[in-house]
This record gives structure tokens, sequence and C-alpha cells, in this order.
């Protein structure tokens, strides 16, 4: 397969991957402004997905409105949904002779929708929530379509090693700053409902739920997002299907770089796999998740040289 | 024949040749079927048939890209449903024609970069060859497998009032279009089930099939399975769909300049599981941007180094590199001369009488009679840059005038000819439209070999003369009988 295609196939998937964790954060954090006493703040779901500085989030950062404009629709925000489908649909079209017409059109229809400037005035009129949950909806039509379409190849494998990568990545950013935000505000520690809208945001609390019966404590909620196998947004979860699917490419690959980068994963996996909440409390939560992100990025990088020829 | 609305309140254009209808006002044996077959639908039934076809082309993503401050639209190529139709005799009488002109030009193309003996006997003026911006001298002396320059060409082709053809132009670099003469017969399939075999129509189908042999037949080493590719220049190209369609129909990989690399003089793409030797590229980027170090430095759509890897003979390219001075408007006019020269024949399809305005008296004679000309430029394509003298306001024709000028070389003179014209479906009743016509020809080393079809371009404005698809045309399925 040639690196450009595989290139593509990856960022499509990381990029449809970010959009539907994008979207989950938002509704989420819009319901919970909703319920709220004191003045809401986005902070930390700009920091997560956006890449600008303190003084532009300080200008955001209490308009809901605003924030969903800048996140969902905005022009000059490049990881707005709207640009990263737009990269998701011109990756594709670069390689449309390889991925099957069903999920070409399905994107091709999550693309006209984002770009619908219907879509813009609902989201500043109506109900937001309604209109999040239009676009989650093109996503899961989106993963349904690939799951059923997609050849069992090596177009696939690239997509899923891109999917789960950025998953993982977002798990970790996600702890990361919710964790961080509690040495600043110690209160949050036994907030019920910060604990509670974190879960729903990653889709897990009713796996909480089900899991934890002592309510919501911080460390159960770190068990369950890192460690918890049966998470799909775990970040053990995620980094077992990158292990997965990259061992599907061995036929297709290089001796030399397969055992290079299979190493790689190995040992992050095997890292995760053998921590308990006790040990990374131990060596420190942010040196924890620090590490685990640096070793996510090298994955990355590693296929950039490896297998796209971007090196 | 039964009695047909659309067809009794059909005015054919007075003095200009109908493909539908004679002399005698009475229609054409060879469109009687087509015609049978639609008096029997009524206006609503067409007008479904030709929604279906432009639902079927959108769904297919059957479209080009207009840029429009910084947003894609996608457009769909306009498409008229009624067939032009081309009998068997018409086809040999072209298929000829454009056998010996593409045999003369490809033989001029290895004699102008070799000894250049038409130049030496005085036949071809050397000045025209060397003021073409496409006349490369890095092509010369530089041999070419099989002798082959041409191996895809569009030569496009007019009738005038008495039916005539006409060579307009030889498209001789990329030419583009093949995916419509492909597509259109898909959806006229759909549109008319049964008709297609009932009047005999000779099928398209081959194409492909025959391109990836004369492909395969090229490459440099003599290996079972040698790797094409085709270069396309990428998502943003206008053509971008025909490169996907014909890779995928070739079931050859489709790169992009920065697919590909070259090492110690040899071609390779960048795969998965490392470097794989490229043997043949089929190159719809055009010569200028092709290698950064040879032409333009600032292309990012070539491949620096492969016109050395070309030159040691390591990677064939096509079509070869150098192939515009052929087409270039000026040496289109030493065509016949050439057919005489090189084949000892005489040119079975006529040119367009043209004038190069680089001549003081011909400048002069065209000056005065502006009105009654088509003025191009020399290396212009796509419509793009024309003046129509019949249609233009007086200080159009003054502002042009000082163009030429700038620099005669570049431009050249016709008369108005008067297109053909074939019925057109527009809402509801059928209309005389004009067209042309590009046969593609495709040049391998066991011979030409020309796919019985085409793509046949309609000037969809009321009036207009002009057919290329930037300028409001459309297309429509052309049907060889057998």
């Amino acid at each position: 397969m040639l690196s450009r295609v595989a290139a593509s196939f990856y960022w499509l998937s990381r990029y449809i991957e970010r959009s539907d964790g994008m979207l989950r954060m938002l509704k989420i954090n819009y319901a919970s402004s909703q319920d709220t006493v004191q003045e809401f703040t986005w902070e930390p779901v700009i920091r997560i997905f956006a890449g600008i500085n303190g003084a532009e989030i300080e200008k955001l950062e209490n308009d809901s409105r605003a924030v969903l404009k800048y996140m969902v629709t905005g022009k000059n925000n490049p990881n707005s949904i709207l640009n990263i489908i737009t990269l998701a649909r011109e990756n594709a079209r670069g390689v449309q002779e390889h991925i099957p017409k069903d999920l070409w059109q399905c994107l091709n229809e999550y693309y006209h929708t984002v770009k619908d400037s219907r879509l813009e005035r609902s989201l500043q009129r109506e109900d937001p929530i309604g209109v999040l949950d239009v676009l989650i909806k093109q996503v899961m039509l989106y993963y349904g379509t690939a799951e059923i379409t997609m050849e069992r190849g090596e177009g696939r494998s690239f997509m899923n090693i891109g999917k789960y990568l950025e998953r993982a990545i977002q798990s970790v950013d996600i702890l990361d700053t919710k964790f961080s935000s509690i040495s600043d505000n110690p209160d949050l520690l036994t907030d019920t409902t910060y604990w509670k809208h974190l879960l729903l945001s990653l889709g897990g609390y009713e796996l909480y739920l089900k899991t934890y019966r002592e309510g919501f404590e911080a460390e159960n909620v770190l068990e369950q997002v890192a460690l918890n196998n049966d998470f799909p947004r775990s970040v053990i979860y995620s980094v077992n299907n990158i292990h997965r699917y990259f061992d599907r490419l061995k036929n297709d690959s290089n001796v030399d770089t397969f055992r290079e980068m299979s190493f790689q994963i190995g040992r992050l996996q095997s890292r995760i796999k053998y921590s308990s909440v006790k040990s990374i409390r131990a060596d420190g939560l942010h040196l924890f998740l620090t590490q685990t992100r640096n070793e996510l990025h090298g994955i990355g990088n590693s296929l950039n040289e490896y297998y796209f020829a971007n090196s | 024949m039964q009695e047909s609305a659309y067809f009794d309140k059909y005015n054919p254009i007075g003095g200009v040749w109908d493909e539908m209808y004679g002399l005698d006002s009475n229609v054409r044996e060879h469109y009687r079927k087509v015609i049978e077959y639609i008096s029997k639908e009524s206006a609503d039934d067409l007008n479904k048939k030709e929604e279906l076809a432009k639902r079927l082309f959108m769904s297919q993503g059957i479209t080009f890209t207009v840029y429009n401050s910084g947003e894609g639209i996608e457009k769909i190529f306009p498409f008229d449903i009624i067939p032009r139709i081309i009998t068997a005799s018409e086809w040999t009488f072209v298929e000829k024609g454009i056998k010996q002109r593409l045999t003369a030009l490809n033989l001029f193309l290895k004699d102008i970069y070799h000894n250049q003996f038409i130049v030496k006997d005085g036949i071809v003026p050397i000045d025209i060859i060397y003021s073409c911006p496409h006349f490369l001298r890095e092509m010369y002396e530089l041999k070419v497998p099989y002798d082959i320059y041409v191996h895809i060409s569009g030569i496009d082709l007019i009738r005038d009032e008495d039916g005539t053809f006409y060579v307009l132009e030889d498209n001789l670099r990329t030419p583009s279009g093949v995916s419509y003469m492909l597509e259109n017969r898909e959806i006229t399939k759909r549109l008319f089930p049964d008709l297609l075999p009932q009047c005999g129509v000779r099928s398209v189908t081959e194409y492909p099939t025959i391109l990836y042999k004369n492909l395969m037949a090229l490459s440099p080493r003599q290996i079972s399975n040698p790797t094409v590719v085709l270069l396309s220049p990428g998502i943003y190209n206008s053509a971008y769909f025909e490169h996907t369609t014909l890779a995928r129909l070739m079931g050859v990989e489709l790169v992009e300049g920065r697919d590909l690399v070259v090492n110690n003089h040899k071609v390779f793409m960048k795969t998965t599981t490392g470097l794989q030797q490229v043997d043949v590229i089929y190159r719809r980027v055009d010569d200028e941007y092709l290698d950064p170090l040879v032409f333009n430095p600032e292309s990012m759509l070539g491949v620096a180094g492969i016109m050395g890897a070309y030159r040691k003979g390591n990677v064939a390219i096509v079509n070869a590199v150098g192939t515009g001075v052929a087409d270039d408007k000026a040496v289109y006019v030493y065509v016949p001369d050439m057919i005489r020269y090189y084949l000892n024949e005489e040119p079975i399809l006529k040119n367009v009488p043209t004038h190069q305005l680089g001549n003081a008296d011909e400048r002069e004679h065209v000056f005065k009679n502006l009105n009654k000309m088509v003025v191009k430029k020399t290396n212009g394509s796509g419509g793009y840059g024309m003046l129509m003298g019949h249609a233009a306001s007086e200080q159009e024709i003054e502002d042009y005038k000082k163009e030429i000028l700038k620099d005669p070389r570049n431009f050249i003179a016709q008369p108005t000819i008067s297109l053909s014209a074939a019925p057109c479906y527009m809402q509801g009743a059928l209309k005389p439209r004009r067209i042309d016509l590009r046969p593609y020809a495709l040049y391998g080393p066991d011979g030409i070999e020309i796919v019985p079809g085409g793509l046949t371009r309609v000037a969809l404005k009321e009036g207009s003369l002009v057919v290329n698809s930037s300028q409001g045309g459309g297309s429509k399925d052309t049907w060889v009988l057998a």
C-alpha cells in the first residue's frame, strides 16, 4: 500500500475520533452549564481541544454559545469540528478508490451537515444539545458503516490504529486536565457532579455505577478511565487495540521496522497493564500521564517515519 | 413513422449541418430508431430520465470542483440525454483520418527532437519551432520506447455546413474527458434500456483495457509484472475524478508527486513496506510541473530527478515529454504538409484555414475581417483567452488587437466555422445545439487503436459556438453504429 494512502486512512480516522470525543464533551458540558448556580467555566474543555492561550480562553470561557460556535463551526479554529471534518473528507477523497462507496457517502453527508449554514444558526438560537446529537449520530453512522463495509486489510488496520491512538491520547488529556484542576481547587475532589460529568462525557457513567457501589471517588474514576479493560474509552483498552491492529500489519511490513514498533507498543502496553491506582499515585499521576502521552506520540512518530515515509 | 410532439416542433438552424435532419428536412436514417423510441415517451418520462441522469452523476461523485472564495463547490458536467450518432461509414473515414494524422504527428515529434529533417528541407520554418514554449530542448536526442511520443490523444473534430469534418485542435499533451465517454455510456444504458443493442451501437468499454495493455508494453524492465502508476496532481485538480476512475478501471495505483522519489536514476514509490520501483508513469501532470530540477523549480506536483530517470530509459512517461510542440496552434498550420512530407499521402482530414498573426500580411487581412474570425492563443486551451469576432463588441476587439500586437506569434485566427448541430432535450422540447467530437486514439507498440466513440461536447447556450465545459458546455453520449 502506498504510504500516502496509509497515512490518509490513519488521519481520516483520527479526525473522526477526535470529532466524536469533542462532540460528547461539548454536549455534557453544555448540559452541566444549565445545572449550576455558579458561573460555569469552559476552560478545561477549551484547553483539551483547542490550542489557544490564556487570554483567548478568558474571552470565551464563560459564554456557552460563543464556545460552541468556536468549537463546532469556528472557521478560525483549526481544531473546530468543521475544520477537522473537512480534513477528514479531503483525506478520504485522496484515497477514494480504496474506500467503500458507502463510507465515502457517509462521510460526505457528515461534512455537508456540518457545513450547512442552518446548523450554525440552530447552534446559536435553538437547543444546542439537539444539534450536537445530530452530529453525534453522523459519527455513529460512520462507525457503523465502516464496520460493515471496510475490507479487512491493511487499510482498516491503519484506520483502527489511528482511531485508538487518538482515543488514548484524548483520555489521557482529559484525565490530566481534570485531575490537575483538583490541585487548584481541592473542593472538587468531593464534588459528585464534577465526577459524574466527567464520566458522562466519556460515556462511562453507567459502567461506573455498576462497578463501584460506594459513590464517586476520584481514585475509582481514575481506575476506570485508565485501567479498566472493559471500558471502551479507557487508556488500556485503546492501547490494547493499537497493539491488536498493529499486529495485523505483520505480513505487510518490513521485518525490522515491524519489530521496532512492536517493541515500542508492547512496552507501553505492559507499563499500563502492570500499573495500579496505588502505584500510579505513588509515582505521581501527572508523571504517569505525561509519560503515557509521550509514548503515544512516539508511536505516531514511528508510524510517520516507518510507514508513512514522512521522516 | 409516428407523429411526435418533440420532432414536429424541432427547428433546424438555417445554413448549419444538422446531425439528425437531412437537407430535405427528413430525419436521417441512423436517427430513426432513437426517434421512434423517444416519441413513445411522454415529456414527464423524459424529465424523469433527465433527473435520473443528474442523480446518477451526483451520487457517483462524477463532479468537478469549482473553487470560489476558498470554498469548493461541487458541480456536475451538464449531460444531455439525447445521444449523438455517427454512422459506420462516417466513423471509418474519421478513424482513417486520425490514424494518418497521428502517425505523421508522431514522426514529426521524433524528427524534431532528433535530426530535424523537416526543418532542413524547408517544410516547417525553424522560428515557429524554437519560439514555441512547449518545444523542450531537454528532449533532444532522447530515445523514447518504440519511438512513440503520443500514446494518448484527443483530436477535436468539427463539421461545417456541408458536413465535412475538420480538425480543430490536436490535443497531444494530456487530453482529458475520456471518463465522460465511459460514464455517459453507462448512464445511457440506464436511461434507455434495450435501445443500444437495438440500434447496434459499438461498445467503448475496451478503452481502459487497451490503455493498460499499451502501458504495460512500455516497461523498460523485462519483467512479468511491471509497476504502472497514474500520476495525478491531487484532489484539487478539476479532473481528479477522471484520474481515480481510470486508475480504478485499470487497477493501477494512483500516485501524487510526493509519493514518488528518484534514487540512482530510478523512480520509486513510497509504500508501507518500503520503496517499490515504478516502470511506467501515465502522468496527468503538465510538462512544466513534472520535474522541479529541470522545469518550473517551484512545482510541488512533480518529482525531482524524474527527467534524469527518463533520459536513462529507466522509466517510461506517457505521453512523452515535449509533445506540446506538435499541438501548438502555429505548428497546426503545417500538419497537412507534414502528412505529405512523412507519409507521401494527401491528408484525409482537413485543417481549418488558419492565419498566423506573426506574419504581417496575414495579420493585416485578419484585422480587417475580425468580425468574421475567431482568434486564439497558440498555446491556450479550455476556451480561455479566445476572441469570437462575430459576438464581440468594438471595445473588446480593440482591446484584443492591442493584446495581439504585444506578441503576434502567440496568436492565430480562423474563420468562424459554423459547427454542426444536434438535437438536445431542453425543458420538454428538442432544440438544436452546436457540437464537436473528440475521439480518443491510443498509440501502442501494436499500432493505433481508436475506441469507437468519443466525447461529444455541446454548447448548451442558444447560439453559442463554444463547447468547452469552462464556457457553459455540456456533453452527450456518442454512438458509433456497427
